[in-house]
């Protein structure tokens, strides 16, 4: 399919492209989804060699098993993202003590946008992660942090009360009180 | 099931979404999960405040070079030898043996620019320019239109139904005199209607002005294949 044409889908239309092994298809998959895979993946791995080798591993397995997309598990890009996460951590966990950044300040960067370059739906995501932001900025520090380590960082409970000097419990409800309040930030019908 | 218990399992739900729970707690929080309205509810309700953290991170562009790697497996993995459409896609060599920048895993080298349709010097192309501008020649590559206008020494290149770039990459202009491909010191992006224009500062010579999609900033020489290549008559 011409790119040109792909970009008129949406991306759960592009997915059995994808599965057929459709070049343009993915490649328009790509230009939609890759900045923000490689953003993660950076702020996961904090290395700018091992982010990329971990966003084309991830999209190479979209590529690979793009078929298998179920729509009823959530979007197009939460599936990709998590796959990026997951690949992400796995290579953090292969290099011993590796730490996570932690930091969410990317207003100014994101300003640097030419609005005209602004699509509807990118103009969505950037409300999305100005909220997001401003949710999880808006926590106590404690509850942040066990969000950080847990998601951004692919530490388990056990392993950040220890490294907290925290009873388990302490943590569970720490996540549990942090992703409650960022939650009840985020306007209804987002994701 | 008690009002403690219950407590206990919602405890863990934010931890399993966050990936916390060690895999075997995850499958006994998902074997309660599934006999749970309540609990379950209760997850779906908190799934976006995790599926949303990764669009919080500072954003930073993707080097261009992963973008090649990428695609160069992705083209040797579906066998084609044309790609769909598009700068990127167009990877390869350039016409006029032309050596290319090292580039990882050039498998796939491909090319499919066309420089099509040539009309003589200020003859029936149609495009004249305005003043003392005249249209030298047009090119065509697939679904890409390119006009050279001469006026004195130096030339106008306009483009047609480009596609948008990524943000990390611009359109660069080049010539050939004799067997030498140099820069013609030309950056430019497509307008939001897919036009473009670039100035060609020196045509005193040139026989071919070409266009490929190179990594922001331009490049010393070409790195992908020119998406139009228009031959200029003597």
């Amino acid at each position: 399919m011409r790119a040109g044409k792909a970009e008129r889908l949406a991306d759960e239309e592009l997915m059995p492209l994808i599965g057929e092994q459709d070049p343009g298809a993915f490649e328009v998959f790509f230009d939609r989804h890759g900045g923000v895979a490689y953003s993660l993946a950076y702020r996961i791995v904090g290395e700018r060699g091992a982010a990329e080798d971990v966003t084309q591993e991830a999209f190479i397995s979209v590529w690979r098993s793009g078929a298998r997309y179920d729509a009823a598990r959530g979007s197009v890009r939460t599936w990709m993202l998590g796959i990026v996460r997951n690949r992400a951590i796995d290579a953090l966990r292969s290099r011993a003590g590796r730490a996570a950044k932690l930091d969410f300040d990317d207003d100014s960067i994101l300003e640097h946008r030419p609005a005209a370059e602004l699509t509807d739906a990118e103009a969505l995501r950037r409300e999305t992660a100005h909220e997001v932001r401003g949710a999880l900025d808006g926590l106590p520090g404690e509850q942040a942090k066990v969000i950080e380590l847990a998601y951004f960082g692919g530490f388990s409970h056990s392993e950040i009360a220890s490294m907290l000097e925290v009873p388990l419990g302490t943590v569970k409800g720490r996540m549990r009180l942090g992703l409650e309040k960022v939650r009840g930030e985020l306007a209804e019908g987002l994701a | 099931m008690n009002e403690i218990e219950h407590d206990r399992w919602r405890d863990e739900l934010a931890a399993y979404l966050l990936g916390a729970l060690e895999p075997g707690e995850s499958a006994e929080l998902e074997r309660h999960v599934a006999g749970c309205g309540e609990c379950r509810q209760e997850l779906d309700w908190l799934r976006p405040a995790v599926q949303l953290l990764p669009e919080s991170v500072e954003r930073h562009e993707p080097p261009a070079r992963l973008r090649r790697r990428l695609f160069e497996q992705v083209r040797e993995e579906a066998g084609t030898t044309r790609p769909s459409w598009g700068f990127h896609s167009l990877r390869g060599r350039w016409p006029g043996g032309l050596a290319l920048r090292p580039v990882a895993g050039l498998a796939a080298l491909i090319l499919i620019v066309a420089s099509g349709a040539l009309y003589a010097a200020g003859g029936g192309s149609g495009g004249g320019g305005a003043g003392g501008a005249t249209t030298v020649a047009v090119g065509h590559a697939p679904g890409v239109t390119a006009q050279v206008v001469r006026e004195d020494g130096s030339g106008t290149l306009r483009l047609a139904n480009l596609r948008q770039l990524p943000r990390d990459e611009v359109l660069q202009a080049w010539v050939r005199r004799g067997q030498r491909v140099v820069s013609a010191k030309a950056l430019f992006v497509p307008n939001p209607d897919g036009t473009a224009t670039a100035t060609i500062d020196d045509m005193q010579g040139v026989s071919a002005v070409m266009v490929t999609a190179e990594p922001r900033g331009g490049s010393v020489q070409p790195t992908s294949a020119p998406i139009v290549s228009v031959p200029i008559p003597n």
